[in-house]
């Protein structure tokens, strides 16, 4: 059976950055949302909107295109900012700030989140910033900053 | 004399007989060092040598980033993960590189029809490039991932000078030559660093 034309790929990919991708800012929230429309067993992606535009092999490419493409925008992403990224994704999961980073250091959920083909140094790198960018941020959530001790909410209840 | 006669025949047999089976030997090895190479040269460009990737690795700025944090847990962790990462990297081209050389003593002549001035600038580059990784090897693992920035260019440059000159010279190994001797069916990404 023939693949899908490069063309329904391409259409399947601008809509897929026009209606969603673009309503996530920050890579790292895209690249978790890109791997979650990741089969963990078959590694095909689905989006049933897109299949239904584009057909499900197009929407597969476009996902997987997509997927490849935020995993190369983190990797050239510094670790202040890749810092910066974790902690917005933390406040936005309304999750206590204990308990993300229990899951995140104990699950190593990133692992899960970097497409099937990527190359092992690319990979090993992304990982080593997640733990170090990790790292930060408890240390920030134990020993917040001066400037921002003053200006933060009060700690929640579950802390 | 016909006795003689036969058993020389027999013999002159059994010699060509050996030596279309050697010859046969050779060339599937020479096959095997061909997609070697090709894999090799497809590695060092796409996932070794981008510059972005390089200077990421490398980057001054997150190491400053971590020491004005001031927390000597997190400057730990930040530079064992970044040593891990560099060592990874050196020896990552050190083993494509290795490859390479392999195929240029081994086989390539074989195929490629190398000027004896390609061959003595390949044997030259092989030679500094590998020394380069030594030498860089050495220095983070005793200096740490920021110890010789000058040998991150070097080896990165020579690397790239190394992949340039044996990808001309084995350029006949894109399109559908290659795909007959069962390489991968990738095709080599322009050089970026």
């Amino acid at each position: 059976m023939p693949g899908p034309g490069l063309r329904s790929v391409k259409d399947a990919i601008d809509d897929l950055h026009r209606r969603t991708l673009s309503k996530l800012a920050r890579p790292l929230d895209r690249l978790i949302y890109l791997a979650s429309t990741r089969d963990y067993n078959t590694g095909i992606y689905y989006h049933d909107g897109l299949a239904v535009i584009h057909g499900q092999d197009a929407a597969c490419q476009a996902l997987a295109e997509c997927h490849r493409e935020t995993f190369r925008e983190l990797i050239g992403t510094s670790l202040r900012d890749l810092v910066t990224q974790m902690e917005d994704y933390m406040a936005s999961v309304h999750l206590s700030a204990d308990k993300f980073i229990l899951a995140w250091k104990k699950l190593e959920p990133y692992r899960v989140t970097v497409p099937v083909e990527s190359d092992p140094l690319a990979t090993e790198f992304l990982f080593a910033n997640f733990r170090t960018a990790l790292a930060i941020v408890e240390m920030r959530q134990a020993h917040p900053p001066p400037l921002a001790r003053g200006a933060s909410p009060a700690p929640s209840p579950a802390r | 004399m016909l006795q003689l006669l036969f058993f020389l025949a027999v013999g002159a047999l059994l010699f060509v007989f050996l030596l279309v089976l050697a010859r046969r030997g050779k060339a599937e090895g020479g096959a095997r060092a061909l997609i070697g190479a090709r894999q090799a040269l497809y590695t060092l460009r796409s996932e070794l040598l981008p510059h972005d990737l390089v200077a990421r690795i490398f980057a001054r700025e997150d190491l400053e980033f971590v020491l004005s944090l001031r927390s000597q847990a997190v400057q730990s962790m930040f530079l064992i993960q970044r040593k891990r990462i560099a060592l990874l990297w050196v020896e990552r081209i050190q083993a494509q590189i290795r490859h390479l050389r392999h195929l240029h003593l081994g086989s390539a002549r074989f195929y490629a029809r190398l000027e004896f001035r390609t061959e003595l600038s390949l044997a030259w580059n092989f030679t500094i490039l590998l020394v380069s990784c030594r030498t860089l090897k050495a220095a983070i693992i005793l200096g740490g991932p920021y110890a010789a920035p000058a040998m991150v260019g070097t080896v990165a440059e020579a690397a790239t000078r190394v992949c340039e000159i044996s990808a001309r010279s084995l350029s006949f190994l894109t399109g559908a030559g290659l795909e007959g001797l069962g390489g991968s069916t990738g095709s080599l990404p322009p050089f970026s660093a």
